[in-house]
């Protein structure tokens, strides 16, 4: 009698665990994101908030303690006196408005292109693929020696089909436009996604215009381009948070002065030279969080706007 | 068989050598030695040269030992920013004039009279200018090396280009209008640009080399209390405007110039001086050791090359040869000392700073090896210094012509205004005037605040 109750009290405690085993079930995978979200908190999250914080103080290099609290005059500053504030994020601006659709239609093209049936194509995938392994700043060096005025190959080029030659680093009108060659130099990443997303339509759809008549264009125009709008977004959504922070290639190419007359100073080169080269930490975290704030709108509105243009084949689209 | 036990023999001797000595060392130090990271930018062919100084210094100082941390060029003030700033700063570091300013103003650096005072240190056997240039509001920061000064008062010259282009090699010109008819002879172009120059009017900054050709019209970039600026005087103007019309007139501007040089290197030996495309160079001391080093048979040939000192007006009677110290970025290196770090470990760089300045197996014999100046006068008179360096009498000729400029710790701040402003002249946006006006008027603001600031605090 006794064992009878002992099983039948452990078969309802295995019960009542397996219970709240399966009601808190989530906190398996909480535990599972636990490692990033610590990583989230301390390296992400807090130094977020200490920059905010630095950006109300004057901190500069050498300060001891706890830095002097000045409140919004880093903004004022910026807003009303610093002419490098609006020079920097024009140049950045510039940057980004031509080098994000110039490398989101190159890396769309080149996707199509390798989305296509022909021989040896892992070969052509990988070809593709191999300048966006190659490290920014090796890169970067690469075509500061092909765009040297005097001995770089492009001039070289140009002078033998009696083009003149073009001041690629010197003179103020290219130095954009060489930060934004440069920029489709690193087209891969976002090629692989295009093409990941190129392979998920559905053949059947292209059967279905091709019975109706319909040549390449109309294949395009009508399947693969709305079918790829949220690639597209999310690709046009890295690109300009990336272009806003552009900064390695800058530097090396031009250095901290941005080139002739500051033409290639962008937003991320003023806030290193506050920083490290006039040691003003507090106004330099100023410049940051006024940047974050940008991207974050920006987003935001991207994001927003998405709804209208974004089509994600479960009636989303139609929820505006 | 033999071999092997002299081998062995060998070894077991080595240890017992090892055994007897180490403790002997320990002794000395009571058992502590002080370790000193030397945070520095002698690099290239210098990085052994600090070796063997530092060894030297060892050799004498058993108790301390001096970590050699050559950097890149690269980042450089990134890296000098974050080690000056944080809780574990390095034991000594190389810094420039301005650097050394504004550390010793945000309190990151300590004054070091009390140590020259505790150890005797002799500063007379250092040129008045050259130690000079290291105090800030009355106090000593760092002892110097290397010099300060002969950073832009010559000119390398190539003289086989001279002779070609129909001029006496042996007598370089004087004046600004004589080297312009030199470079105007002298210079080809070619469908890239320019093939071969006449001239280097600028190299690096824009302001330093404005500056530097200021000194030599009669001008002062500021008033002797380091107060007032006074570049964009009538004489300012002047040389301004000179500078653009050589520029454009002889070189085709501010692109080709800066085409001419892109991607090349004294110091890695790519330079166009070494292809004999360049007749006149500014240089500084620096390139005697790198020429050296790139090019010896060049070197030697003091039949090829040349020094000669900077050019004047010769329209103007107050110009004269003249170069400046202290002005800019290379201008007055010092060995400084962090506030961070314990007593013993500051007095222990001390000595080092102290050996690196004035002692003869220390910067003299640094400085000899790369035939260049010392800050102190006494090892510039060594007679070998004539086989080494063939031009030398004209270096010291040189160095004789230097300007010591007041500067405060925002130097580096009114430097950029001027460099900006003279940039959009070259580029045709301003007139020599208005682009020295403009200037002025923006760096006498940050100046003035500055001035302000410290008036207030004393």
């Amino acid at each position: 009698m006794n064992a009878t109750i002992t099983r039948q009290h452990d078969a309802s405690w295995r019960v009542r665990f397996q219970e709240w085993w399966f009601r808190h079930r989530s906190w398996i995978g909480f535990l599972f994101i636990l490692p990033w979200f610590a990583g989230f908190i301390i390296f992400d999250l807090m130094p977020f908030v200490y920059n905010l914080y630095l950006s109300f103080t004057d901190y500069q290099i050498g300060t001891q303690g706890t830095p002097p609290w000045i409140g919004l005059e880093n903004y004022l500053e910026i807003f009303n006196e610093d002419k490098l504030f609006s020079k920097s994020m024009y140049n950045t601006v510039y940057y980004l408005g031509f080098s994000v659709p110039l490398r989101l239609a190159f890396a769309f093209l080149i996707a199509l292109l390798l989305n296509m049936r022909v021989r040896g194509m892992e070969l052509y995938r990988t070809l593709f693929y191999v300048p966006s392994v190659v490290p920014l700043v090796a890169a970067t060096l690469i075509f500061a020696g092909l765009l040297n005025t005097r001995y770089g190959l492009f001039n070289h080029v140009f002078v033998l089909v009696g083009i003149p030659p073009v001041r690629w680093l010197s003179s103020p009108d290219w130095i954009k436009p060489s930060l934004i060659i440069l920029s489709l130099w690193g087209f891969g990443a976002q090629m692989i996604i295009f093409l990941a997303g190129l392979q998920g339509i559905p053949s059947d759809l292209y059967e279905a215009v091709a019975i109706d008549g319909g040549g390449g264009w109309r294949r395009l125009r009508h399947i693969t381009l709305p079918l790829m709008t949220p690639t597209i977004f999310f690709n046009l959504l890295i690109g300009v948070i990336g272009g806003f922070q552009v900064f390695a290639q800058v530097f090396v190419m031009v250095g901290v002065d941005g080139g002739p007359l500051g033409a290639g100073l962008v937003y991320m080169i003023h806030v290193y030279n506050k920083a490290f080269r006039d040691f003003e930490f507090g106004y330099a975290a100023a410049l940051s969080v006024i940047l974050f704030s940008i991207i974050f709108v920006l987003t935001i509105a991207l994001v927003y706007t998405s709804n209208r243009w974004v089509f994600y084949g479960d009636g989303a689209e139609d929820a505006t | 068989m033999y071999g092997v036990r002299l081998l062995c023999a060998l070894l077991a001797l080595g240890m017992l050598l090892m055994l007897a000595v180490a403790p002997a060392a320990a002794q000395d130090c009571d058992g502590d030695v002080i370790e000193l990271e030397f945070m520095n930018w002698w690099g290239a062919a210098r990085e052994a040269l600090m070796d063997e100084l530092i060894g030297h210094f060892q050799a004498e100082n058993p108790c301390i030992r001096i970590i050699n941390q050559v950097q890149p060029w690269d980042n450089r003030s990134e890296l000098l920013a974050t080690a000056a700033a944080s809780s574990n700063p390095p034991g000594i570091i190389m810094t420039t004039r301005p650097e050394t300013y504004q550390f010793a103003i945000q309190g990151l650096i300590i004054p070091i009279d009390a140590f020259v005072e505790e150890h005797g240190t002799d500063l007379s056997v250092f040129y008045a200018g050259e130690v000079g240039i290291q105090y800030w509001n009355g106090e000593l920061y760092g002892l110097p090396m290397p010099t300060a000064g002969g950073l832009t008062s010559m000119f390398l010259y190539n003289k086989d280009m001279l002779r070609e282009a129909g001029f006496d090699a042996e007598s370089p010109p004087e004046t600004w209008q004589e080297l312009q008819a030199a470079a105007e002879a002298i210079t080809q172009g070619d469908a890239l640009g320019i093939d071969v120059m006449g001239i280097q009017m600028h190299s690096g900054n824009l302001d330093e080399a404005f500056v530097s050709w200021l000194y030599t019209n009669g001008g002062k970039y500021v008033s002797d209390d380091a107060r007032t600026l006074t570049f964009n005087s009538e004489e300012g103007v002047e040389t301004l405007e000179w500078m653009l019309s050589f520029s454009n007139n002889v070189n085709g501007g501010i692109e080709n110039e800066r085409d001419f040089f892109q991607d090349t290197s004294f110091t890695e030996g790519d330079h166009p001086w070494f292809d004999n495309q360049l007749a006149f160079m500014p240089i500084n001391t620096s390139v005697f050791g790198h020429y050296n080093n790139n090019d010896p048979e060049g070197y030697a040939n003091a039949d090829h090359w040349g020094v000669m000192l900077r050019p004047y007006n010769g329209d103007n009677p107050d110009g004269a040869h003249a170069g400046v110290t202290g002005y800019g970025f290379s201008g007055g290196w010092a060995y400084t000392i962090p506030r961070a770090h314990p007593p013993e470990m500051q007095a222990a760089a001390f000595k080092f700073a102290e050996f690196i300045g004035v002692h003869p197996q220390g910067g003299c014999a640094f400085l000899f090896a790369q035939s260049r100046p010392a800050p102190v006068k006494a090892c510039n008179e060594n007679p070998a210094y004539y086989d080494a360096n063939p031009h030398w009498g004209t270096v010291l000729e040189g160095l004789a012509t230097d300007t010591p400029i007041p500067i405060t710790p925002v130097q580096g701040r009114i430097a950029e205004v001027l460099r900006g402003y003279i940039e959009e002249a070259f580029f045709g946006m301003k007139s020599a005037a208005d682009a020295l006006n403009e200037a002025a008027a923006e760096g006498q603001a940050i100046l003035d605040e500055f001035w302000a600031e410290f008036d207030a605090d004393m």
